[in-house]
């Protein structure tokens, strides 16, 4: 069985990378956490986009208020779809910065995800009133029904998203973020980049497909 | 050993090293030297700001697919999920670091993602040809 023995210079022997090896297994009990969390939410949001795939189109000869094909605005969603794409590049250099011990920079691009991450919700607040105002609600049809749901449910995640990188920016400011916690930084930048991934899907599936 | 002072074992291999003071403690194993070696092998920002430029490339050419009008919807459709696809892969791969994190939470993810893709291509078929027929 293959063993190693960490010690310090000390007098008392250091587990010096805590969050990955005081397991029995060597994973790391938080990244093993958020890996599930992040299989079960493929699952949750598929399950969406495959009933939005199931609806599509369904009710188009009674549909009534608007059709998709009046309402989506593909050149805005790019450009928001655009930023939150940028919004993961921010996330992976915050946490190039940690595991470097660069705490300026650290915050800086924190902050930069959260400010790409509230961008592009307000892109979809604009959006959704931009669709309510021309009478497209949660109950008008099967599209109004899907889109609201799978797009609403994904800007959430985001929202959780901003809050969870702000609190870190918080933690980097009081000095409870040190070097050797990034892995604080790597979890939330997985939970930032699946948020990211599925976007892509939603924004195809969408957006992109032609209509008809 | 590592650049953060940790005394780490080749995978498979049983290294011991002794302290200067007293109490060294098994601590942990080749899994765990797994890890740390991983997270050695990050990308660099500048390998990442290459793949951000890639995944901008491809969504450009995504939103000019979409306004293809050639009549071949089907291959329109095609083309839009396997650019999403890529898409998919080099932010997991690269940005999620499944490329080089430990092969258990790449496994975890992916037997998850498959497992998902065929219980709702199944649904969809099955509902598509019967519930919803019209």
């Amino acid at each position: 069985m293959a063993q190693a023995v960490v010690t310090s210079g000390e007098s008392s022997p250091v587990v010096a990378h805590e969050d990955a090896h005081q397991t029995n297994t060597g994973v790391s009990n938080n990244k093993l956490a958020i890996w599930v969390f992040l299989a079960s939410e493929s699952l949750f949001f598929g399950a969406f986009i495959a009933t939005y795939f199931l609806y599509r189109g369904r009710d188009i000869g009674f549909l009534k208020g608007p059709k998709p094909e009046d309402l989506l605005n593909i050149p805005f969603t790019s450009v928001t779809s655009f930023v939150l794409l940028m919004s993961s590049l921010t996330m992976v250099l915050a946490l190039a910065a940690i595991q470097r011990g660069d705490h300026r920079r650290l915050r800086i691009w924190l902050l930069a995800t959260a400010f790409f991450g509230m961008t592009f919700i307000a892109g979809q607040v604009y959006e959704f009133t931009e669709f309510y105002r021309e009478g497209l609600h949660l109950g008008t049809n099967l599209f109004g029904t899907t889109f609201f749901v799978l797009t609403g449910l994904h800007g959430a995640h985001v929202t959780i998203g901003i809050v969870w990188l702000l609190s870190l920016w918080g933690r980097s400011m009081q000095g409870s973020l040190p070097q050797e916690r990034h892995e604080a930084v790597e979890i939330a930048g997985l939970y930032w980049h699946f948020v990211d991934v599925v976007w892509i899907f939603i924004f195809t599936a969408i957006y992109l497909i032609p209509q008809h | 050993m590592t650049d953060q002072g940790i005394e780490v074992a080749e995978p498979g291999a049983e290294v011991v090293s002794a302290s200067e003071g007293s109490g060294a403690v098994v601590a942990h194993s080749d899994h765990a030297a797994l890890s740390i070696e991983a997270e050695h092998h990050h990308p660099t920002p500048r390998q990442y700001v290459l793949i951000a430029v890639v995944l901008v490339v491809i969504t450009g050419v995504e939103i000019a697919t979409s306004y293809i009008d050639t009549g071949h919807t089907n291959l329109i459709i095609l083309a839009l999920f396997v650019m999403a696809a890529v898409k998919f892969f080099l932010v997991a791969a690269w940005y999620m670091h499944m490329r080089t994190d430990q092969a258990f939470f790449r496994r975890l993810f992916v037997v998850g993602m498959i497992g998902a893709g065929i219980v709702y291509g199944v649904v969809i078929l099955v509902f598509s040809s019967t519930v919803l027929k019209s």
